[in-house]
């Protein structure tokens, strides 16, 4: 990557910071300034939408983890993110458990699930792999599917607004910084985790998991560890999504909530963070954008009843062209804009490689 | 620094509005335009919308216009509540319709009881929070109600069957339509019946006949079916087509007229609470002739159930003048009679514990391959919902 | 027996549907995930040759089945062609999205609503007593003579045609096969082409049976487990797989419970993933070359 000349590093402290230069502090500051101070002009649908935007990163930052970086295929993202929510309205409607509790639980839930969702990953790979995901996301549906009938909640679970301290968490604004802070936490963790010991084990195995246990990773612990992680973060989006939108209803969790996710990672660009945030913006916007979009060409009255149509088409249609024409996804995209930027007025790209 | 307090000042004041500043009644629909089960809720919404334009052209209710601001949630429960918070927030709607699958339900019903401002289900299946005790701000339009519906088939069976009825069922794999045939089930035997066979079929299924040949092999002689309409057609066609030479009684859906006449079978029984256009009432005509005026997208036969809650409507707003408040609405909304005008078979009343109905109508139909026509069963059989 | 019958019928069904799959994998190495969206393009095909051309039922059906080995032919050149070379999970990814395409593209122009081809092209699907109070539908037969055929006629292509035998070469070793003068391309377009006709066709007869409606790639989906199961490169495995799974899932029906139905192929699924992941009659490679 295209970097500022003339910084050197005199210590191993300062090759491990995340923010390396002025410039870099510059322009993270005015992001920051910028997320936080939109509250104050958004309306509330976009309001509405940042915050979709944002639980959508915590689910996209997991299944980068899992799929980006440790190379596991997984089909069964939704199956997780019900589990999440699941494991939230039961104990809120069973027993009343507050947010401090639920969280934690849907948590250790996604951790368990985790370990049966990566189980497999030690006989499997790639495709089969996914499909055994996908078989297992089939079998948490319909568990909680059954589970609303026997227990009469035919129309979803109820799931009240977290209380802290008597104050409710329900206007739209206050969950705006609720979540912006959780996905500073998660994209936190998840750069430093991947800076560690694990997440070079990680991609490592991504790469060739042979040579990565000749080297001495311990290949067993590298896929369990992914998906165990992986799984914690996705149930504990879902956990929160439930109290974002005060419900939890199996239906809710598709299969095309899978497809949406996996999506996200590659319209990203596999491999790194900054995708899964790039994609999960891309995806959760897409909708809406259509719709834009249909509404300033003045047809949108004349094809509303092929609004649902048209977006499903072109999302495949996006998906497809991302995959085969630009398989670095948004996150390429955005290097080679950065790096024809930074080296401008040389034109030359740098050398393969140089990342 | 002040233009941005002001800004700031407009937007919160605009975000935190009740009162209406606007000169029309704002009614907020959130309903599944597209997407799943759009084929049940589309037509409803789209009668809803052709009503008030007839409305709004001949000079409004109480001279004001009516404000139809109708979102399209696709059945998804995140999409609705979100747009449900908009057209409570940001729209000022006075009432929220609810035309979707009930996925929807719990959000949608959790951002009106916070606004204050009653909810409609207009098309969709009621839900329990409506009928005696009812909730202050739920109501429910729709033709269609739990446990009420099978007490009517069954009722109907028990006057019909000219032999010891041996009944089996058919339900999809959805919570609400099992919990309704489970009603059904218990309730057989009180009716004198023998319930022998129970099918409950995951929604998409390839082949119904092994579970036709469950309902066929246990020796029923009726079936009954309580399930949106694939399942119930699909499982009478699968039973033909074994052979199986009984009497099936399945609750008539929006599509229930032209599905009648597709399938010609005088054994086929449809019972609703919407007088079918085969009558050709005024009330008939009426929707009929807007319908073509309109350009309307579907069939005219789709268009009956959508036109009740824009009556609902009507009646509603209609009764609570000028300027109107959420609170008054629901106020008015806890006492008021709407005139069908032949469409359900009374009035559809609605008192402070009764917000589904206080007499339910049902009528059955069934094709009559002698007369080439859809002839009703019987005239309207009402009961007392408490 | 009346449930022998269903039973037949099912497994000849996934039987039809399960060696589009296999036919896509075998010569190319991808697992084709749009394939239910394939069944309904050839079903809605056949809708448009009686809504449109007002076709009766044989010259219809012989339209939609070359309008469906087209569409397949063109899948492969438009889009799959260009995954040549990429890892498999992003040649299955293409196929999800290309499914998505479809299904979006196919509800924008014949929306989707439940229709009846049947009725388009003015066919009968009448009730055939098979004697002994066994009936089934005329379609059902229709599918259960479709199954026999096709694989009949596959097993004589595969082994006794030169393309068949090319096809063959390309799926085993493609490098080996160019070496020898053998143009992918072509065996690969044909493989989706003549997958795509299968899959059409299973989809125009299950229409036939039961009308169209976006409902129906979900049977697709489900076939899945069936493919798994007897191997995804083997056509004799997608026949024992079919059996294998249909069974499961009337027996399901008929002795446990019908919801499990619903998940008793992705219950099978995991078993055979555990114990024999290649499928019964699957090459053992396949494991690690994915």
């Amino acid at each position: 990557m295209a970097r500022a000349s003339g910084y050197l590093k005199t210590g191993y402290g300062q090759q491990l910071v995340l923010v390396e230069t002025r410039m870099q502090w510059m322009l993270l500051a005015l992001l920051a300034a910028a997320l936080l101070a939109l509250p104050l002009f958004a309306s509330f649908f976009l309001l509405d939408l940042a915050g979709q935007i944002f639980l959508a990163v915590i689910g996209a930052v997991a299944l980068m983890l899992l799929t980006g970086i440790a190379g596991q295929v997984s089909l069964g993202h939704a199956g997780l993110l019900a589990a999440g929510a699941l494991v939230t309205g039961i104990l809120t409607q069973e027993a009343g458990a507050p947010f401090w509790i639920t969280l934690p639980a849907a948590t250790i839930a996604g951790a368990l699930l985790g370990l049966l969702f990566g189980l497999p990953s030690l006989r499997l790979k790639g495709l089969y792999l996914g499909i055994s995901t996908l078989a297992l996301h089939f079998i948490v549906v319909f568990l909680g599917q059954e589970y609303e009938t026997i227990r009469g909640f035919s129309t979803g679970i109820s799931v009240h607004p977290p209380r802290i301290f008597g104050w409710e968490l329900y206007d739209p604004a206050a969950w705006y910084y609720v979540l912006l802070a959780f996905d500073v936490v998660v994209v936190l963790f998840a750069l430093n985790l991947l800076r560690s010991r694990t997440g070079r084990a990680w991609r490592a195995v991504h790469e060739r998991d042979v040579v990565a246990e000749a080297l001495g990773v311990s290949v067993f612990r590298a896929k369990l560890s992914a998906f165990v992680i992986s799984s914690a973060l996705t149930a504990l989006a879902g956990a929160v999504f439930s109290y974002y939108r005060g419900f939890v209803s199996v239906e809710a969790f598709s299969l095309f909530v899978t497809i949406q996710y996996v999506a996200m990672v590659i319209i990203g660009g596999l491999g790194s963070i900054l995708g899964a945030i790039l994609g999960a913006i891309f995806v959760t916007m897409f909708p809406y954008a259509i719709e834009a979009a249909l509404e300033t060409t003045g047809l949108a009255a004349a094809l509303a009843g092929y609004v649902f149509a048209i977006n499903y088409a072109l999302f495949g249609l996006v998906m497809l062209a991302f995959l085969l024409f630009e398989p670095d996804g948004l996150a390429g995209i955005w290097r080679r804009l950065r790096d024809y930027f930074f080296l401008w007025p040389f034109r030359k790209t740098p050398l393969a490689g140089g990342e | 620094m002040l233009k941005k307090l002001l800004l700031t000042g407009a937007v919160m004041a605009s975000m935190a509005g009740t009162a209406l500043g606007q000169d029309s009644y704002v009614v907020g629909i959130s309903g599944a335009l597209t997407g799943p089960g759009a084929g049940t809720y589309a037509p409803v919404i789209e009668a809803v919308r052709m009503y008030f334009d007839k409305v709004n052209k001949a000079g409004g209710i109480n001279g004001h216009k009516v404000d139809l601001v109708a979102l399209d949630n696709q059945s998804n429960p995140s999409k609705a509540a979100a747009d449900t918070k908009r057209l409570l927030l940001q729209d000022n709607a006075l009432i929220i319709v609810n035309s979707s699958l009930s996925s929807t339900y719990e959000p949608m019903i959790n951002e009106t009881n916070r606004a204050g401002a009653p909810l409609l289900f207009g098309g969709s299946v009621c839900p329990t929070q409506v009928f005696p005790k009812a909730d202050p701000l739920l109501f429910c339009t729709t033709s269609f109600g739990a446990h009420y519906d099978s007490n009517m088939a069954l009722a109907f069976i028990k006057q019909a069957a000219k032999e010891d009825v041996m009944i089996g069922f058919s339900a999809m794999a959805i919570p609400v339509s099992r919990g309704e045939i489970d009603y059904a089930e218990e309730q057989a035997p009180k009716m004198g019946f023998k319930p022998v066979a129970k099918e409950i079929i995951p929604p998409p299924t390839a082949n119904y006949g092994p579970h036709a040949v469950k309902i066929k092999d246990a020796g029923a002689n009726w079936v009954y079916s309580w399930a949106p309409w694939v399942t119930q057609i699909k499982t009478f066609e699968a039973l033909r087509t074994q052979g199986w030479g009984g009497k099936m009684i399945a609750f008539g859906h929006i599509n229930a007229e032209d599905e009648l006449a597709r399938v010609k079978d005088d054994g086929f029984y449809v019972f609703g609470a919407n007088a079918l256009f085969q009558e050709g009432l005024p009330i008939h005509k009426e929707i009929e002739e807007t319908a073509k005026a309109a350009g309307a997208t579907f069939p005219v036969t789709q268009l009956a159930e959508g036109w009740v809650v824009a009556m609902a409507l009507d009646a509603a707003l209609t009764k609570t003048g000028w300027p109107a408040s959420r609170e008054k609405l629901a106020a008015v909304m806890n006492d008021l009679e709407i005139d069908t005008k032949g469409l359900r078979g009374g009035p559809v009343k609605w008192t402070a514990d009764n917000h589904f109905r206080t007499d339910a109508f049902y009528r059955v139909y069934r094709w009559d391959s002698a007369k080439n026509a859809i002839v009703s069963e019987s005239d309207w059989v009402s009961f007392p919902v408490n | 027996m009346q449930l022998l019958a269903n039973y037949l019928t099912l497994a000849a069904l996934y039987a039809l549907i399960a060696c589009g799959y296999v036919l896509v994998y075998r010569v190319s190495r991808v697992l084709t995930l749009a394939h239910g969206e394939v069944m309904m393009v050839g079903a809605y095909l056949l809708l448009t040759m009686g809504t449109l051309f007002h076709l009766p039922p044989l010259p219809a059906f012989i339209a939609a089945l070359l309008m469906s080995l087209v569409v397949g032919l063109a899948i492969y050149w438009m889009v799959m062609r260009r995954m040549a070379g990429e890892t498999v999970f992003a040649a299955v990814l293409v196929t999800i999205a290309l499914g998505i395409l479809l299904r979006g593209a196919m509800a924008l122009v014949w929306t989707p609503r439940l229709q009846y081809p049947a009725e388009a092209i003015a066919m009968e699907n009448p009730s055939v007593a098979l004697g002994g109070s066994v009936a089934v539908s005329q379609a059902s037969l229709l599918i259960i003579a479709s199954a026999v055929l096709v694989y009949g006629g596959l097993f004589l292509f595969f082994r006794h045609t030169t393309w068949g035998v090319r096809m063959r070469a390309v799926g085993e070793n493609p490098r080996l096969a160019a070496q020898r003068g053998i143009a992918p391309h072509g065996p690969l377009a044909l493989a989706w082409g003549i997958a795509a006709l299968t899959g059409g066709l299973a989809g125009m007869l299950l229409s036939i049976d039961t009308g169209i409606d976006e409902a129906m790639a979900i049977i697709g989906l489900k076939t899945f487990p069936v493919v798994l199961v007897g191997g995804l490169d083997s056509l004799s495995g997608a026949i024992i797989g079919a059996l294998v799974v249909a069974g499961a899932e009337i027996l399901a029906i008929y002795y446990v419970d019908p919801l499990v139905a619903d998940v008793a192929p992705f219950l099978v699924l995991l078993a055979i993933l555990m114990v024999r992941p290649w499928g019964l009659f699957g090459t053992r490679e396949e494991l690690d070359r994915v």
